[in-house]
């Protein structure tokens, strides 16, 4: 098994139109699931927005606040809070993070904003053609289309200060890849679905990368070892177009 | 003053009678040209009481008696490793080590104080021992 | 400092792992037997969480440049200058003198603790080893031949003759049983979509599952009667911990481990329970396993089983240690 197991995360809009009912956007209540004894995932009801993620910081602002929390988990829509010991009664915990759901104010965190300077194209661009074939626009829209976008950091995950950013125009959605490239370098700058992020790792990779940042991200010897920060804006800036 | 006869049996069965009675596991007594050891088992009154005698005349073999390093439940091998190790007659280095005594969780060694033949043990698998008990004999070839 | 003679490749040094850390993205990492790791510890007066090394592949051997007090627990058949030790054992050894560790049937994963622990720097609280990350132990990798390690400063005298802990798996037999064939039962909470997987939800349940030979610290690929969602779902990236099995489209399952990523987004059909994990991070490739729908009632008495037998190894040692000296100085 390799180090990173690819992930697939937010199937197209048709995957979704075939939903069961028990998913998220189908939802009109928060779900609450275990993983293990210890461990609550609360799944937001509704669309993959950003309202629903300022729920969920708000949600993990309000959470920070339990003693018996040992961490917690922001990810897409969703929380998972971590318990430091197995809670006696867990429909107790579960009716404690319903009511937290409910009372969580959306909030706007007034991050900083952050600006990656990209190369498109280039030796680093490798599913850049493939992305401009699905899409019907030329790799210079394709690229134009993606710096002209103002990001939000949704979550970070995944890998070492690696930020889910959302906000990318729909014309350049693209699924992650079945088979995910062996060794993608790190500061690829990539598109999964409908977020976009650059690569922290160098390895397998399912996202498709359309240029390259030369920017690390993350620094675990800092005080503050990942750049990015959950409300952030981040901002493209073309530096090299090469095509 | 005579020698006691320890070959009687009607001796023996006093003694350990004695022995249980006072709630003493066993004694050691010195003659002249023997040593004999009765050890009566706690756990089961009435049973017979072991008895060994031991010369310790001169130019015999000399007797070295392996004690428990601690009070705890003994037990000859690792719990883990459920196989006995090879039986006595055999051959023992110094610092061996021959069994083990546990107390909760934790296991303590008990080691060949000396090289020699490991010929004899005292102590049944699962007893609780005191401090000092008998767990082994080594005869120390001269 | 201890000196690596031999080695194959992924192993590491670890600690209990840099929980706290997953909202940035960082894998917690930390021993794949954490209750193996504290005992070893506890062994030679450590903190409970003080970095050892963990040995997946055998042999491995180090050598003592100084007198030092060590143990060895969890997996590995340890010898020390060709003299066998008993498992789960703590002795000292002294300068030069050779460690060997072989692989034993049983168990994956040895742990090797020293006096004063493994003192490599620590890195966002922790001196486990973060491949992914390429940080933590040393410089984020596994060890090789000649590597040289330093020892912190060991806490007080320990028993000269050597002391060791009951296995756990001797110790707490009545709440970590196995199957009479032998096959490991790990007990778990269903997850998040367990019940969409229908009908397949009971073979999960059902069946016996073999640990593939793709497996290692960041998870199990486990082989057997795929299981299959019968319509696709939409899944958004979420938070995990190590124990989630997860069900990727070829329907058979991977449990994350101590190096899993942060986030996933598999269905997930189970979760293993937290007692339970040193139990799996001890199973070797290709054994077998099957999984038991547990509840958070059985959890926490297990929990309470593992903390009560790792208190009795920590005050008992210390008292057998302490008793060992009085009796000496007499």
């Amino acid at each position: 098994m390799t180090s990173s197991m690819p992930q697939p995360a937010d199937r197209s809009a048709d995957a979704l139109a075939k939903q069961p009912p028990s998913t998220p956007a189908h939802r009109r209540q928060a779900h609450i699931s275990t993983i293990g004894a210890r461990a609550f995932l609360l799944e937001a009801p509704g669309d993959f927005d950003l309202p629903a993620q300022r729920r969920i910081w708000a949600l993990a602002r309000a959470l920070g606040h339990w003693d018996d929390l040992g961490e917690i988990v922001p990810g897409m829509t969703n929380l998972l809070a971590i318990f430091k010991t197995t809670p006696e009664d867990p429909d107790a915990v579960t009716t404690r993070l319903l009511d937290a759901w409910e009372r969580a104010e959306s909030i706007d965190i007034k991050g900083k904003t952050i600006e990656i300077g990209v190369h498109y194209g280039g030796e680093h661009a490798i599913d850049l053609a493939e992305l401009s074939n699905r899409s019907g626009l030329s790799a210079r829209e394709v690229v134009r289309l993606h710096y002209e976008g103002t990001y939000t950091v949704f979550a970070l995950g995944s890998a070492p200060g690696f930020g889910y950013l959302h906000g990318l125009d729909p014309r350049i959605h693209m699924p992650r890849k079945t088979v995910p490239s062996l060794n993608m370098a790190r500061g690829c700058v990539t598109i999964g679905g409908m977020q976009t992020g650059v690569a922290v790792l160098t390895g397998p990779n399912g996202w498709n990368s359309i240029g390259f940042a030369d920017l690390q991200m993350f620094d675990p010897t800092a005080d503050v070892p990942a750049i990015m920060a959950p409300g952030d804006t981040v901002r493209f800036l073309p530096e090299r177009i090469e095509l | 003053m005579s020698a006691v006869d320890f070959s009687d049996p009607a001796t023996i069965a006093f003694l350990a009678a004695a022995l249980q009675a006072a709630g003493v596991d066993g004694i050691e007594i010195e003659q002249s040209t023997r040593k004999v050891r009765i050890v009566v088992e706690r756990d089961a009154p009435g049973a017979a009481p072991l008895v060994q005698t031991l010369q310790t005349s001169p130019g015999a073999t000399q007797l070295e008696v392996v004690t428990a390093p601690m009070a705890g439940i003994f037990g000859a091998n690792h719990p883990e490793s459920p196989a006995p190790s090879s039986k006595p007659p055999r051959k023992v280095a110094a610092g061996e080590t021959l069994g083990f005594i546990r107390i909760g969780s934790v296991l303590l060694p008990v080691k060949a104080t000396q090289p020699g033949m490991l010929t004899g043990r005292v102590a049944k698998d699962g007893t609780v021992v005191g401090y000092g008990d008998p767990l082994f004999e080594i005869e120390l070839r001269p | 400092m201890i000196e690596i003679v031999d080695t194959g490749p992924f192993n590491t040094i670890q600690d209990l792992g840099r929980p706290g850390y997953r909202n940035i993205g960082v894998t917690a990492s930390g021993a794949m037997d954490p209750l193996a790791l504290k005992i070893a510890n506890l062994l030679v007066g450590n903190d409970e969480g003080d970095a050892a090394i963990e040995v997946q592949t055998f042999p491995f051997r180090l050598r003592f440049r100084e007198t030092t007090v060590f143990a060895v627990t969890g997996g590995g058949n340890a010898t020390l200058d060709g003299v066998a030790l008993p498992p789960w054992w703590m002795q000292t050894a002294g300068a030069g003198q050779c460690l060997e560790l072989r692989p034993s049937p049983a168990s994956a994963r040895a742990y090797i603790a020293f006096g004063g622990g493994v003192d490599v720097p620590p890195v966002m609280g922790s001196r486990s080893t973060s491949l992914r990350g390429a940080f933590g132990g040393i410089d984020g990798r596994f060890l090789k031949k000649d590597d040289t390690l330093r020892l912190g400063e060991p806490a007080g005298t320990l028993p000269a003759d050597g002391l060791g802990a009951v296995p756990p798996a001797k110790a707490l037999a009545e709440f970590f049983p196995n199957a009479p064939d032998g096959t490991l039962l790990i007990r778990a909470l269903p997850a998040g979509e367990h019940d969409l997987f229908g009908a397949d939800a009971e073979r999960f349940w059902s069946q016996s599952w073999k640990i593939s030979s793709q497996s290692d610290r960041t998870g199990y690929r486990l082989s057997g009667e795929p299981v299959r969602l019968p319509a696709s779902v939409e899944m958004r990236s979420y938070g995990i911990v190590p124990g989630v099995v997860q069900v990727p489209p070829g329907g058979e399952p991977i449990v994350q481990m101590s190096d899993a990523n942060t986030a996933g987004g598999y269905p997930k059909i189970a979760g293993v329970l937290e007692a339970d994990l040193w139990r799996l991070g001890q199973a070797r490739i290709g054994s077998r396993l099957h999984f038991v729908r547990s509840s958070h009632a059985e959890a926490r008495a297990l929990d309470r089983a593992l903390a009560d037998y790792v208190e009795d190894v920590r005050n008992t040692s210390q008292m057998v240690a302490r008793a060992l000296k009085t009796i000496a100085g007499r």
